[in-house]
């Protein structure tokens, strides 16, 4: 039988075997690509005030404001299947009763770090730049609005006290005084076709694991007088995120 | 092409139809398979939304990972809201609890300003890991479920896909 019909369904077969094979290959290639991330993360201030989830509320929280300096280079983590690295730093401390309790966790920043052949999307991050001169060539220009400092490649962050994008609470609503808190760099490696893979500590295969990226501290005291709004500001980059939740 | 539908004789057309239904047992068993082995209702999952991009755009598939829960600040889960059958992909930002105590979540969209909170069902601010969760998303595929969005917002072409499916493998002969 070699009418139309079976011509187009052996082609269409024939398509989508080659597509899922090619895909697979992909995927699972990813492994030989050899991977050397190194981070050095460091606090630089914690207040705890109280406020409000939202302007309606009547419930009072404490909420914890960190900033922090980071300096990282997760270039290698770009390889031919990365299509994005979403990059974070969590804040962590010990439950309530930490013998039956695993540590809480919250995220305090967050970036969506694009490969260079992703397409444009509004939501990606936009890495600060120390000169405020107006850009006088195209090349500079093109340089600015960038995930990464002028000159350097996706994965390359240098962050000097940057405000953190959430303001943390702790499900009880309480969040002052708790010690052996870590603040630490995490990542999720988003791939073009395939698995997710998140940040390892230790070395597997040809992927060496992140040594430093983490920071001890202390939740301080909840502060008695009013702390100052600009010393509270968050930032939420100059990506325009602006969806609403759905 | 038609024509030929009427020659059938009736022991060749009745194994047709067992062809066709044989066909369709197996994808139905393929499916609940792959939900025992990742111990989740839904094991793969289209995204129906941008709230998740640039990592996912509409019409992605999503594959589910349920087992071990004990997720992980910065994994992407699928939950249910309450009451509501709409399955939402987004990554959690905080947990609290675990081990002893029940695990609470609070996820957010890459894309949205806010954390889901507004999302939740009334009262509830943090998701249940054991009740609201269908998965953690551990693999993905671009752009191959944009057939099932196509064929929800227009109904009719269920119906022709069916008959087309069932057309073919009636005609087909060895």
């Amino acid at each position: 039988m070699h009418n139309t019909l079976t011509r187009v369904q052996n082609v269409f077969g024939f398509f989508t075997s080659v597509a899922f094979a090619v895909a697979a290959a992909i995927a699972i290639s990813v492994v030989l690509s050899s991977q050397t991330p190194s981070a050095s993360l460091q606090l630089r201030n914690v207040q705890v005030v109280k406020g409000r989830p939202h302007y309606y509320s009547t419930k009072r929280e404490e909420y914890a404001h960190i900033t922090f300096s980071l300096d990282a280079d997760l270039s290698t983590l770009f390889n031919w299947n990365t299509k994005q690295v979403f990059a974070y730093i969590t804040a962590s401390y010990p439950s309530d009763s930490p013998a039956s309790i695993p540590e809480s966790e919250a995220v305090v920043w967050d970036a969506v770090i694009p490969a260079k052949n992703a397409p444009e999307h509004h939501n990606t991050y936009i890495h600060p730049t120390k000169s405020t001169a107006r850009p006088k060539t195209k090349k500079e220009r093109l340089s600015l609005n960038k995930a990464y400092p002028p000159g350097k490649e996706p994965g390359i962050l240098k962050l000097d006290k940057q405000k953190p994008k959430y303001q943390i609470t702790d499900v009880s609503g309480k969040i002052a005084e708790r010690n052996n808190a870590t603040l630490t760099l995490h990542w999720n490696v988003q791939p073009w076709v395939g698995a997710l893979v998140w940040d390892n500590r230790r070395t597997v295969g040809r992927w060496q694991g992140l040594k430093g990226g983490e920071a001890a501290f202390e939740f301080p005291p909840l502060k008695a007088t009013e702390a100052k709004k600009e010393d509270l500001k968050t930032a939420t980059g100059k990506e325009k995120n602006r969806g609403s939740p759905a | 092409m038609f024509s030929s539908l009427g020659n059938l004789q009736p022991r060749q057309l009745a194994a047709q139809v067992l062809n066709f239904a044989l066909v369709l047992s197996t994808a139905f068993m393929l499916w609940k398979g792959l939900s025992v082995f990742t111990n989740s209702s839904s094991p793969i999952v289209v995204v129906l939304s941008g709230s998740m991009e640039p990592a996912f755009q509409r019409g992605d598939l999503l594959f589910l990972w349920n087992r071990g829960q004990e997720t992980q600040v910065g994994e992407i889960v699928v939950y249910n809201v309450r009451g509501k059958d709409i399955p939402i992909v987004h990554r959690v930002i905080r947990r609290f609890g675990g081990g002893s105590a029940p695990l609470q979540l609070l996820t957010k969209g890459d894309n949205n300003a806010a954390d889901d909170t507004e999302l939740y069902a009334r009262g509830q601010s943090y998701l249940d890991r054991s009740k609201d969760v269908i998965g953690s998303v551990v693999g993905y595929v671009p752009f191959v479920g944009y057939v099932t969005i196509l064929l929800s917002e227009y109904p009719w072409l269920k119906t022709a896909m069916l008959v087309f499916m069932a057309l073919t493998v009636v005609l087909q002969r060895e």
